[in-house]
C-alpha cells in the first residue's frame, strides 16, 4: 500500500500475525453462522406497517399514516406547525412524483437549493428538511438514509425538523433482510454515507435529563405512506 | 462534603426537554474564545494523565467520602442497568444468552484470525478511496495526524467520541502545531472545558451535575448563567454547529470496522458524530485493530446488542456507516478519508490467554452493574477504562506493574460477566492477573507471605479448624477493645461486636469497613451437630 503514514503495514501485520501464533496469513474459516431463531426480531409475517408505527413511535418520532394523495398537505401542515419559512427537499421518486416543492412554493416557504453550491453551508439556516428513505426497519422503527448524487447528508441532520417520506414498500422486517439486500456489496459500491436513524437527537449527558435535538433533528415527523 | 446537607429527595426523573434552534453564526457569544476564562474549577492537569505506578488509594478514598458524587454515579448506574435487563428480555426472551454468546462468537473468531480481516479491511477501505495507516504507539498515532493536519493546512477541528484518542491525549498536540480542536459530544465538550476527562466509556461526565455545567459555561463562554439542560444544551448546539460550519478537519472513533466492505461504523445519540464526519474537509478515524468484524450480517448482531447493553435503547439513534470519501457526484462529505489503525498494546493482548478480553464493544453495561465502580466511580481507576472491563485491559495495555491495583478492584461477584453482551469472563482475568502478579513479584511480599500462610492453612483440615479459632478469638479480642462488643440498638451483631480497627496489615482494610466477628458456633461445629442430631434422629 502506497502512501501511508506511520507504521509499515505488512510489518504491522506480521506482528499481528505472530501474536496469533501464525507465520503466514491463512483465509478465515467461516465466520459464525447469525442464527436467524436467536438474531431476527421481526418476521415478514408481521404487521411491518403497525409495527413499524409502534416503534418509531417509541423512541420520540411523531408517525403519520397516510394516503399518497394526503401527503403533500401532510407535509404542509407539518411545515405550518413548526413555522418553517425555509426548507430542503431531497430529490427522489416520491416527492417529484407528487410536486412536493412547487406546492411548498405556493404556500410562500422557500426552498433552498441545497444543490446549487458544494458542501453543506445552504443547508444551517432551514427549519425543516424533507427526504425520501432507502429502507425502513420495523423491527426498530429505523430509517435508513444513504448518501447520494440527490441525497445530501445534511437532509437528515442539519434542520431542525425532519420530514421523512416513507413509503410501506420501503419498510424491511428486520436488519437481517437490509443486510441480505446489499449484500456482496464492497468498497464504492456502497454509499459513501448510510445513516440508520432511530429517533431525534438525544443526549443525557447533563444529569440523565432526556433532551432532544442538541445536534441533529429535535423533531422527527414520518409521513408513513401506506399505499405506495 | 457533608451527606447531611444533601437533599433527601431522589434526584429528579429525566423529563423531556426540546432544544430550540438559535443563531448558528455564532452570534449568540460575545465572549472569549474558550479556555480563557478565570480558573475555578477547572483541571490543571488531565485526571487521567496520572504518574506510575498508579495506586488507586487516595482517589477511592475521596471517592468514598464524596457523598455527591456517588449519588450521581449511583443513580445513573442503576437505571441504565434496569433498562438493559429490561429491554435485553423483552427483545431476545430466552434467547438473551444465546444471543450474547453468538456476539461473543464473532468478536473471538474475528480476533482469531484478526490478520487475515486487517488485509482484507485495508483492501476494500483502500478500493473504497479511504487512506488507511497503522500505528504502533500512541506518539506514532498523534504524529499521523499532525501530519495530516499540518498537509491539509487545518485551523479548527471538530471531534465526536473516541476512547483511543483519549488513550493517546491527541487533542493538547493538535493545539501545540496550532489546530484549535473542539469536542462535540455534549457531555465531553463540557469536560473539554473544565480540563476534566471522561469517567465511564457512555456517560463521559456522570461526575459532574448541572450546576457544574453552569459554572462551566458562564466562566468559559460568558453566557448568563443557567442550570437549565435544556439551555444549557442550547447553548451548546449554537457554539458547536458554528464550530462544524468553520471546521476544515473532523476527527471521530469507531465502534466498528467491516472487513469485508471497509467501512467504519459510528453509533452516536446526538448526532455530532455524523455531523464530525460530514461537514469538514478532511476526515481521520481513529480505531483500534480489535474492531473488526467480519461482515455488516455479522455487525448487525453486535449492532442489537450494543445500544441494549448500553443504554437500554433498541438501536443508538445514529448509526454512521462510512465507507471512503464523498464520491464524485455528491454535494457533500468529506474529501479525503484517513483510517489510522491502532495498537498501543492490543497486540500483545492478543495472545491466546488474554485475546478474550479484546471481544468489548465498549458498551458500559459492566461498569453500570458494578458495586465496585458505583462506590468509587471511574477516576478511581486512573485510567480512559473504567470499571471491571477497566480493571483488566488497562494492565494489560498499559503494563500490569503501573497499575498493580486494578486487579483487585473488584468483589468477584460476577455481575460484570452476567451484563457482557461479548460474555467476556472478565472474573476469569481478574484472578488470571492477580495470579501473574505474584507470578511476577509484583505483590509485595508481607502481601505474598499472607497469602502463602493463607494457601497452607486452607489446605489441611487441622490448621484450618486452627485458623479459624485463631481468628475468632483475635477479632472478638479487638471488638472487645473498641467497645462494639454488646452495643445496644437495632445492631443485630451487638453480641458479637464489630471489627473496626483492626492492627497490623489488615489496618487498611478496616480503614473502609466494618465486619462482625465471627458467631461462636462455626459452620462447621454446626454442621457436625445437626449431622449427629439427624443421625439419631434416624436411629
Ligand atoms: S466488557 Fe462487556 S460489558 Fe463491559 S464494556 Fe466491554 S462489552 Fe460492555
Amino acid at each position: 500500500m502506497k502512501g501511508h503514514l506511520g507504521a509499515d503495514p505488512a510489518e504491522f501485520i506480521a506482528r499481528v500475525r505472530a501474536a496469533l501464533g501464525r507465520s503466514r496469513t491463512e483465509p478465515a474459516p467461516p465466520p459464525p453462522a447469525v442464527d436467524e431463531t436467536i438474531a431476527r426480531l421481526a418476521r415478514p409475517s408481521d404487521d411491518l406497517v403497525a409495527l413499524f408505527e409502534k416503534r418509531a413511535t417509541l423512541v420520540g418520532m411523531k408517525v403519520r399514516r397516510i394516503k399518497s394523495a394526503d401527503l403533500t398537505r401532510e407535509v404542509l401542515a407539518v411545515l405550518e406547525s413548526v413555522s418553517a419559512r425555509r426548507v430542503v427537499v431531497g430529490v427522489g421518486s416520491l416527492p417529484q412524483a407528487l410536486g412536493l416543492k412547487e406546492s411548498i412554493r405556493r404556500k410562500g416557504i422557500e426552498v433552498v437549493d441545497w444543490q446549487a453550491a458544494p458542501g453543506l453551508d445552504t443547508q444551517y439556516d432551514t427549519d425543516a428538511g424533507i427526504t425520501d428513505v432507502h429502507a425502513a426497519l420495523a423491527e426498530t422503527g429505523t430509517m435508513i438514509c444513504n448518501s447520494d448524487a440527490g441525497h445530501s447528508r445534511g437532509l437528515s441532520l442539519i434542520p431542525p425538523v425532519h420530514i421523512p417520506l416513507v413509503r410501506a414498500s420501503d419498510i424491511l422486517p428486520d436488519m437481517l433482510d437490509y443486510w441480505a439486500r446489499i449484500k456482496g456489496k464492497r468498497g464504492r459500491e456502497l454509499p459513501s454515507s448510510m445513516a440508520f436513524i432511530t429517533g431525534p437527537s438525544k443526549t443525557a449527558d447533563i444529569e440523565g435529563v432526556l433532551i432532544t435535538g442538541v445536534h441533529g433533528p429535535g423533531a422527527v415527523h414520518v409521513m408513513l405512506v401506506e399505499d405506495a | 462534603m457533608n451527606p447531611a446537607s444533601l437533599p433527601k429527595s431522589p434526584p429528579p426523573e429525566p423529563k423531556d426537554v426540546h432544544v430550540l434552534p438559535g443563531p448558528t453564526d455564532g452570534s449568540a457569544f460575545t465572549g472569549a474564545a474558550m479556555g480563557q476564562g478565570n480558573i475555578t474549577e477547572i483541571h490543571d492537569t488531565n485526571p487521567l494523565d496520572v504518574t506510575l505506578p498508579y495506586h488507586m488509594q487516595p482517589r477511592v478514598e475521596k471517592a468514598t467520602h464524596d457523598a455527591q458524587l456517588q449519588q450521581f454515579v449511583n443513580s445513573a448506574t442503576l437505571s441504565k442497568d434496569r433498562a438493559r435487563k429490561r429491554i435485553c428480555l423483552e427483545a431476545f426472551g430466552d434467547n438473551y444468552n444465546r444471543m450474547r454468546e453468538l456476539g461473543g462468537r464473532i468478536k473471538q473468531h474475528t480476533l482469531d484470525h484478526l490478520d487475515y480481516y486487517l488485509e482484507q479491511f485495508v483492501t476494500n477501505a483502500a478500493a473504497a478511496g479511504a487512506k488507511v495507516h497503522f500505528a504502533e504507539t500512541t506518539d506514532e498515532a498523534n504524529g499521523i495526524c499532525l501530519d495530516i493536519a499540518r498537509k491539509c493546512g487545518a485551523k479548527l477541528c471538530v471531534k465526536s467520541k473516541s476512547m483511543v484518542t483519549e488513550e493517546m491525549h491527541l487533542l493538547p498536540k493538535l493545539e501545540s502545531i496550532g489546530v484549535e480542536t473542539v469536542e462535540t459530544d455534549l457531555g465531553e465538550f463540557i469536560l473539554q472545558l473544565d480540563k476534566d476527562a471522561p469517567s465511564h466509556i457512555v456517560q463521559p461526565m456522570i461526575h459532574k451535575d448541572r450546576a457544574a455545567t453552569a459554572r462551566a459555561f458562564t466562566r468559559e463562554l460568558h453566557v448568563e448563567y443557567t442550570e437549565d439542560p435544556g439551555k444549557l444544551c442550547q447553548i451548546a448546539r449554537n457554539l458547536l454547529r458554528n464550530k462544524y460550519r468553520q471546521a476544515d478537519m473532523g476527527i471521530c472513533g469507531g465502534n466498528f470496522l467491516i472487513a469485508d466492505t471497509g467501512t467504519v461504523v459510528i453509533c452516536t445519540n446526538e448526532g455530532n458524530g455524523r455531523l464530525c464526519t460530514s461537514a469538514p474537509r478532511v476526515l481521520v478515524a481513529f480505531v483500534g485493530i480489535e474492531k473488526l468484524v467480519p461482515s455488516l450480517e455479522h455487525l448487525g448482531v453486535l449492532l442489537k446488542l450494543l445500544a441494549r447493553s448500553a443504554t437500554g435503547q433498541p438501536l443508538t439513534v445514529y448509526n454512521h456507516f462510512m465507507t471512503g470519501p464523498r464520491r464524485p457526484d455528491e454535494h457533500d462529505g468529506p474529501e479525503e478519508m484517513h483510517i489510522i489503525l491502532v495498537d498501543n498494546g492490543r497486540v500483545k493482548t492478543l495472545k491466546e490467554e488474554t485475546r478474550e478480553m479484546l471481544r468489548c464493544i465498549r458498551c458500559g453495561a459492566c461498569l453500570n452493574t458494578c458495586p465496585v465502580y458505583r462506590k468509587i466511580g471511574g477516576h478511581a481507576y486512573g485510567s480512559v477504562y473504567s470499571g471491571p472491563i477497566g480493571a483488566i485491559l488497562t494492565p494489560m495495555l498499559k503494563g500490569l506493574g503501573n497499575y498493580p491495583d486494578l486487579p483487585h478492584a473488584s468483589s468477584l461477584c460476577g455481575a460484570c460477566y452476567e451484563a457482557c453482551p461479548v460474555k467476556i469472563n472478565i472474573p476469569k482475568f481478574l484472578i488470571q492477573l492477580r495470579r501473574d502478579q505474584i507470578k511476577q513479584k509484583i505483590t509485595r511480599w508481607p502481601d505474598r507471605l499472607i497469602y502463602r500462610v493463607w494457601a497452607a492453612t486452607l489446605r489441611n483440615s487441622l490448621t484450618y479448624r486452627l485458623g479459624g479459632w485463631m481468628q475468632k478469638w483475635m477479632f472478638r479480642l479487638q471488638a472487645r477493645g473498641n467497645g462494639s462488643l454488646g452495643r445496644a440498638g437495632s445492631d443485630p451483631y451487638a453480641s458479637r461486636g464489630w471489627l473496626s480497627d483492626a492492627p497490623g496489615p489488615v489496618k487498611s482494610w478496616t480503614r473502609e469497613r466494618d465486619m462482625p466477628t465471627p458467631p461462636a458456633r462455626s459452620f462447621r461445629q454446626w454442621w457436625d451437630e445437626h449431622e449427629k442430631d439427624k443421625k439419631s434422629k434416624e436411629a
